[in-house]
């Protein structure tokens, strides 16, 4: 049959190519240096018989006579024309236009567009720029290269997971973006973050990692990052906070050929407050220097008709913190080929990846190594000495923790820690996409993809006997926690490219969409309480079978089926108007209010294309958008079933519920943008900047309420309005440019305003008054606190605060230091906020010959932030410096008579977890080397072997041109919307220097 | 040729899944079937049954521990003279030296709502009309659990809980005790009408589903809610006594039909005295136990580590003391005094004792209420079966000494806490004593008999003014709460002040006084006859 078939299409290739002068069709493909250009311009010279390419770059041209020249053009690049001849297929390759410069840059769904065709902010990174100084997490090379795209690391050391946010905090939920990989949506769970400052006594305030961390970053082609919701409309509820979009690499045809790195960099811990030196020789002989390692090897290859690209990378690492390290393998696979007379391309990618990461560190008081080793202060001894970590207890014949004195539920010997509280994370990605396009004409095609995305994340720490009784009985501990992700994403995609007539061109998509989401989590606790049969075994069948163990299993699945429509119209390459309409139906909304939309508009006019502008300016073009997008709830959330306690403990205490009588409706969010780009003198400088603002509604808060009157301490309700509005640019340039030497630079700035406009939308319930607040990181029984509050923004830092005099001395009465409390909220005073008032990233490129120098200066100014690390060390210890240091400090009592008081007298008496942090905020305002790059690329004869090779020296947080805060600011205890601003015993952040090599063969 | 079939078959099976699936429906979805639905719930009952396992572990919650703590330990275990926290939380400035804690009091008022009355109000609406004596004992339950919020705050939300009509509007501490009796009624009624009804047995955590134990409990909760109106409203106090003391099941008679609650869970106690080492021996416990040479002193408490062979008590209301440089400091000097004992070796949480009913018996005979009895010969049933209860062994002697009197008291740590003994009532009964000495003699041998169940003691020390325990070392009320009257109430809680400020007003006006510790409430009228 299918020979058959084969054999009709050859003879009517022989007959078509044996034809001469009489009309027939024409096809082929116009593709640029990096493959396939959608909606290229195909006309037939002096007529209005024309047409695009599709999504592919494929075209077919009816009536051609071989005497036709054909005109094919695509914004950006050199206008070709090519007489028709005999040829039925004409493949072309377009050169980009030196004089307007401009790529194509892929957006929502895949779809790829011309620069100067998209009606909103979108910045891309390509591989090199993302590689040069390499981080395991990928995402985590973005810092600083991107306009208003804010990247926090955590503060849990190599694999550890990524905060990222574009444009401001707008939601109490997930202020995350969504990542798609080639068009698809990529499941990004985080498993698990730190909300609490204390810690946690079910085994530390841990980072569950994310799946970011899990993919090589060799794999990447390019990121573009899609800021404002116009640009992401088009994904509905999961694209609210913006999209970053990820290509891969993939084969290319042509002869075979292998790429491999090997990148090693040595981490120092570098950032930490000022310790006096007994305390610092402490720290220096605990903590060690960490090395990271990254080797990664792709082949690829092909012919015209199928591509592969294998890649295989392993990273193994030893973090600063003792016995802390890290391994990690990916694999990735992709295959491209074209069937049917290259009517049908299909692309199938498997992408597998695996973690273990041994003591992960965590932050917070419980479980953690550092609370000992900074405050060990025994006279006489050194920390070392208490290496040997346990002693032989001839009570219990048992091998028991050793310490300089009795432990507490924050202190233990840190030693003991690492060896005896050990954890270990097995984090676990398999991704598996499959790509299917077809081409029905040569304006209509039709795409169907699906994927398979699985991540696990697993945590296990053993604690032995005679661990601190609050954490531990005296049997031990054991957790464990696992949760399996799985996201199953099917779409199916008519694409419509049509020039309707010579000015006038259409490009549209018309999809369906589902989305099936299941988290499968589970938690085996033995809990504090007799959990545990005999010492030391750690196994469930050891567990005993009462409630204070926790044997807990979650199963939670979602749905959420779309369909949405694009339609971009042009007009003579010099007006583009831009409409997307997305519709989703989703299972974690009440049945009755499940459908919501999410419309955008955009137009965006060129005006170099409108008018001549002169020689000096070589494209300037105007953008402005709309978009309303809105977010659904977590599953379970609206009608949850009842949980059940292991070990006959009966049914939970019944779950937050909606307010009685009200229904639940989608987070709204409305935002604007304009923006205008220019470029100059060839292209060697421009600028692009733009100005948005974002107002989201409707938040889906938990509410205080009264037991008394809803028989619930808190009901869930709609309300609130937070707005974000900012300026981001980006200002690039190429200085210099000659045969030898370049110089490329690139300015990024960004500034936001978030405002908490209101957190409460006035509604008169009986049991519900209007709060004064909303909390995202609760004080408990410390002093920091993060709180929404009306006329407040996002992120701000609460702290409890020391009344001073007018001369600004500290107010201490009888010998208790007295608190300034005038505008309290939660009993703490606002004293910064933990975002920055604006950022600054420059990135720069050199070339010399065959060096290269490559630097990125990041700086966020700024903000404040708090070091609880300082107070709790100066709380519980005399160990740092300017407590040792003599010094004096002044202070007054109510009278207002002066009297001095000893640094360490003052100190002690406000530093702490529960003390005067006001004290101890800084501001976060930092300027660093973020990024240092110095390579050479060998001369390679033309017989050589290999093709490419180059060595770098690389360097990455390399030292601060300024900051005041003891800690790093750009790390962060969570990823989530709690613990920001505040640094409670993190890691020290690390200054990394290392070598990287790349070879091509 | 096999690759391409491969991919067309893939193809046709992502387009067919997509049609398939976009039909499906949503709500399918959305369920964390690991838990448990109110459908999966009503196999075996459970949808009621497994209502009433939080009602019973929370009128004195069993876990977490420090929500006990917070309930009731740091307010009336302490204000009770039964015990005391040997760490001076929060530097000495906390509930037990008057500088009271809002943040620890919320947990008196939102553990029995959330847990108590919530799930009663639930079983209500599933079987008044259909089983009703599951909603008897339900009803019983409440008054157990609601009775003791009302005694802490006076007003509460009762009759209106639940009512989205009249939100949040709090009864007078006389509409929730005429509530209570009305609710035993209705309990009492529905029990007796199904009296060998077993739907309760898979569910009793207390008397095994048997309803006549039930209704001696309805019987004797009436009964001691009767006679803490019996001055402030003496016929309506006379007519429920007399209800409770005629009715045909009668009271509980034997130790087998006191109240316990038999949970799986450890005693909460044992966690904040064995684990925290938080709570210790009152200084009134020591002065009346030793003072009388009491038998059961071996089984409520430990001797002292720190003074073998004594048995050691603390002061209520220490401050952080001089001399030492922190709470935990001060903790390390106390924390060798005496502890609890058998209370804290049981899982069993217990609520109300059969020698309590005794005692309630023994005044209602003395305020000459129909079918109490010898007021005499209920007194020393009382003692001896508190001695019985406790396994010790010479209450004939005990009965019989007319001597013995509360010791003087000594802090072996600091002697600036050193005070004498605040009464000289003896033990024998002496029917020639007045009855303001009878009903001291009685209360005091009824507050030994409730130990470790503080929530009732601190009640009856309200309404009686005995037994005469120790003040306050530190008062730190700022002037609301006299020393030698001793705290009356708790403030209405925060989380009331500020999600129902307008039910909290109306429960000010009917206080009718200020909302801080000093005011009494309605049945706390100063004067016992």
């Amino acid at each position: 049959m299918k020979n058959n078939l084969l054999k009709k299409m050859f003879f009517a290739a022989i007959m078509l190519t044996s034809s001469v002068i009489f009309a027939q069709t024409v096809s082929g493909t116009v593709s640029d240096a990096n493959g396939p250009l959608p909606g290229a311009s195909i006309v037939v010279k002096g007529t209005e018989n024309g047409t695009t390419t599709d999504f592919d770059g494929n075209y077919t041209l009816d009536n051609v006579s071989s005497e036709d020249t054909l005109v094919i053009s695509f914004l950006g690049f050199i206008t070709q024309e090519i007489v028709a001849g005999s040829q039925s297929v004409i493949d072309v390759v377009l050169e980009e236009d030196a004089e307007n410069l401009d790529e194509v840059i892929v957006t929502a769904l895949g779809i790829k567009k011309t620069r100067a065709s998209i009606t909103y902010a979108a910045q891309d990174i390509k591989a090199d720029e993302l590689n040069r100084v390499k981080q395991s997490n990928p995402i985590n090379s973005l810092s600083g290269k991107v306009a208003g795209l804010s990247i926090t690391k955590s503060a849990s050391g190599v694999g550890g997971s990524v905060k990222v946010v574009l444009r401001g905090n707008s939601s109490i939920g997930n202020n995350q973006p969504l990542y798609v990989v080639d068009g698809i949506p990529l499941s990004n769970p985080t498993a698990g973050q730190p909300t609490n400052t204390f810690g946690d006594i079910n085994g530390g305030n841990v980072d569950g990692g994310d799946a970011l961390s899990l993919i090589n970053p060799d794999d990447i082609e390019s990121m573009t990052v899609l800021k404002g919701a116009s640009a992401s409309a088009l994904y509905g509820s999961a694209g609210l906070n913006g999209v970053i979009l990820i290509t891969t690499k993939k084969g290319k045809a042509g002869s075979f050929k292998v790429d491999f790195s090997s990148n090693l960099t040595v981490d120092s811990p570098a950032y930490m407050m000022d310790f006096n030196s007994e305390a610092e020789d402490n720290i220096d002989g605990f903590l060690e220097t960490g090395y990271t390692n990254i080797n990664s090897l792709a082949i690829s290859g092909g012919s015209e008709k199928a591509q592969t690209f294998f890649s295989y990378s392993n990273s193994f690492a030893d973090g600063v913190m003792p016995t802390n390290s890290l391994k990690q393998h990916t694999i990735s696979v992709r295959e491209t080929a074209k069937l049917f007379n290259d009517k049908l391309t299909v692309n199938a990618s498997v992408m597998a990846s695996t973690q273990k990461i041994k003591n992960r560190p965590i932050s917070g008081l419980y479980f953690n190594p550092l609370v000992g080793v900074y405050s060990f202060d025994s006279p006489g001894e050194k920390l070392r000495d208490y290496e040997i970590f346990e002693e032989y207890d001839p009570g219990r014949n048992i091998m028991a923790q050793r310490w300089f004195r009795g432990t507490s539920d924050i202190e233990q010997n840190p030693y003991w820690i690492t060896n005896r509280n050990a954890s270990e994370d097995i984090n676990n990605k398999f991704l598996g996409s499959l790509n299917l396009g077809y081409e029905i004409n040569d304006w209509l095609s039709l795409t169907a993809r699906g994927t398979y995305d699985k991540s696990m994340f697993q945590f296990e720490r053993k604690i032995y006997a005679t661990t601190e009784a609050t954490l531990a009985p005296a049997n031990g501990r054991y957790i464990v926690t696992e949760q399996d992700i799985t996201q199953l994403y099917g779409d199916f995609l008519v694409n419509i490219n049509k020039q309707l007539s010579e000015k006038v061109s259409l490009n549209a998509i018309v999809g369906t969409s589902t989305t099936r989401t299941t988290n499968e989590s589970f938690v085996g606790d033995s809990g504090t309480n007799g959990g545990l049969q005999f010492a030391n075994v750690f196994s469930y069948q050891n567990f005993n079978g009462n409630p204070s163990v926790n044997f807990t299993q979650n199963s939670l699945e979602s749905r959420t089926n779309s369909v949405f429509v694009s339609a971009t119209v042009g007009y003579a390459d010099m007006l583009f108007l831009d409409v997307t309409g997305r519709n989703d139906w989703s299972s974690t909304l009440p049945s009755e209010n499940n459908s919501f939309f999410y419309p955008s508009v955009g137009l965006t006019g060129v005006i170099s294309e409108m008018t001549d502008l002169g020689d000096k300016i070589s494209f300037a073009k105007v953008r402005a958008s709309y978009a309303e997008v809105g977010s659904g709830f977590l599953p379970d959330q609206i009608n949850p079933n009842r949980p059940i306690i292991f070990g006959g403990g009966g049914v939970g205490q019944d779950p937050i519920r909606p307010f009685p009588g009200s229904t639940p409706k989608p987070e709204r969010q409305k935002s604007f943008e304009i923006g205008t780009e220019w470029r100059f003198l060839n292209n060697r400088y421009g600028i692009d900047i733009g100005y948005y603002n974002t107002k989201t509604t409707d938040q889906y808060y938990a509410f205080a309420t009264s037991v008394a009157v809803i028989g619930a301490p808190q009901a869930y309700l709609n309300s609130g309005e937070i707005s974000n509005q900012g300026v981001e640019a980006t200002i690039y340039a190429t200085p210099i440019q000659n045969d030898d030497f370049s110089w490329t630079s690139t300015l990024n700035f960004a500034t936001n305003k978030n405002e908490i406009v209101k957190i409460y939308d006035g509604q008169q319930l009986d049991g519900l008054i209007e709060p004064e607040f909303f909390t995202l990181s609760p004080k408990g029984v410390n002093t920091f606190g993060s709180y929404l509050v009306e006329g407040g923004s996002f992120g701000d830092i609460y702290a409890q605060v020391v009344r001073r005099d007018s001369n600004g001395y500290p107010v201490v009465d009888n010998g208790t230091v007295v608190m300034d409390d005038d505008n309290l909220v939660d009993g703490l005073t606002k004293v910064g906020n933990a975002n920055p008032d604006f950022t600054l990233g420059w990135n720069n490129s050199f070339n010399y010959k065959n060096f290269t120098l490559d630097f990125l200066i990041d700086g966020k100014f700024g903000g404040e932030t708090m070091s609880m690390t300082e107070a709790i060390v100066e709380g519980i210890s005399n160990n740092s410096a300017r407590e040792t240091a003599n010094a004096n400090v002044t202070v007054v009592d109510l009278n207002g008579n002066q009297s001095t008081l000893t640094a360490q007298e003052y100190y002690g008496k406000v530093g702490g977890r529960n003390g005067f942090t006001g004290e101890y905020v800084y501001s976060a305002t930092n300027v660093r080397l973020a990024e240092f790059a110095l390579g050479y690329n060998f001369n390679l004869g033309d017989d050589s072997f290999f093709r490419r090779i180059k060595a770098s020296v690389v360097g990455s947080n390399l030292f601060f041109f300024y900051k005041d805060a003891p800690h790093d600011p750009n790390v962060s205890l969570s990823t989530g919307n709690a613990l920001q601003g505040v640094d409670v015993l993190g890691l020290p952040s690390s200054r990394s220097i290392g070598l990287n090599i790349n070879l091509t063969f | 040729m096999m690759k391409n079939n491969k991919y067309r078959l893939l193809a046709c099976l992502v387009v067919l899944s997509l049609v398939v699936t976009s039909c499906s429906d949503l709500e399918d979805y959305n369920v964390n079937d690991r838990n448990i639905s109110e459908e999966q719930l009503e196999v075996d009952f459970q949808h009621v049954g497994s209502k009433y396992k939080p009602m019973f572990e929370s009128i004195y919650q069993y876990t977490p521990a420090w929500s006990y703590q917070l309930q009731q330990n740091l307010n009336a275990d302490v204000y009770s003279g039964y015990m005391t926290n040997p760490r001076p939380f929060v530097a000495g400035a906390n509930n037990t030296t008057y500088n009271l804690v809002s943040g620890w009091n919320n947990f008196i008022w939102s553990v029995p709502y959330s847990n108590v009355i919530d799930n009663a109000k639930a079983i209500e609406e599933l079987t008044k009309d259909e089983i009703p004596a599951l909603n008897g004992v339900a009803l019983i339950l409440k008054v157990a659990g609601m009775h003791r919020v009302t005694d802490v705050f006076g007003p509460i939300v009762y009759t209106n809980f639940g009512d989205l009509e009249n939100a949040g509007v709090y009864d007078s501490q006389e509409e929730v005790y005429n509530a209570f009796f009305t609710d035993l009624d209705t309990a009492v009624a529905s029990l007796e009408a199904n009296i060998d009804g077993e739907q309760f047995q898979a569910f009793d955590l207390s008397y095994g589903g048997n309803y006549a134990s039930w209704i001696k409990l309805a019987n004797s909760l009436r009964l001691r809610l009767a006679i803490r109106l019996s001055v402030v409203a003496p016929t309506t106090a006379q007519t429920e006594g007399e209800k409770a003391l005629s009715n045909s099941y009668g009271l509980m008679v034997s130790n087998d039909d006191g109240f316990y609650v038999n949970s799986a869970l450890d005693h909460p106690l044992s966690v904040i005295d064995n684990s925290w080492g938080d709570i210790r021996m009152n200084a009134s416990m020591e002065s009346i136990l030793t003072g009388y040479g009491d038998a059961r002193i071996g089984s409520l408490f430990n001797e002292s580590p720190d003074y073998p062979g004594e048995y050691k008590g603390i002061r209520n209301g220490l401050p952080l003391q001089a001399g030492y440089a922190d709470e935990l400091e001060q903790k390390a000097a106390y924390i060798g005094l005496s502890n609890m004992n058998d209370a804290v070796k049981t899982s069993k949480v217990q609520l109300m004792t059969t020698a309590e009913v005794y005692f309630l018996k023994a005044e209602a005979g003395l305020r000459g209420w129909a079918n109490a009895g010898d007021t005499q010969a209920n007194y020393e049933t009382g003692i001896s079966m508190s001695f019985s209860q406790h396994g010790a062994s010479g209450s004939a002697a005990y009965i019989a000494d007319a001597v013995s009197t509360p010791a003087d008291y000594v802090d072996p740590v600091n002697a600036a806490n050193n005070i004498a003994a605040m009464s000289t009532i003896t033990v024998a009964w002496n029917g020639a004593d007045s009855n303001e000495m009878k009903l001291e003699k009685i209360i005091t041998q009824k507050w030994i008999a409730m130990f470790p169940e503080g929530q009732e003691a601190w009640s009856e020390y309200r309404r009686t003014g005995y037994p005469k325990i120790f003040p306050v070392v530190s008062n730190q009320s700022a002037g609301t709460i006299d020393t030698d009257v001793q705290i009356r109430r708790i403030p209405f809680v925060d989380s009331e002040l500020s999600t129902n400020p307008d039910g909290v007003s109306g429960a000010v006006t009917l206080l009718g006084g200020p909302d801080n510790g000093g005011t009494r409430l309605w049945w706390d009228t100063g004067s016992n006859f």
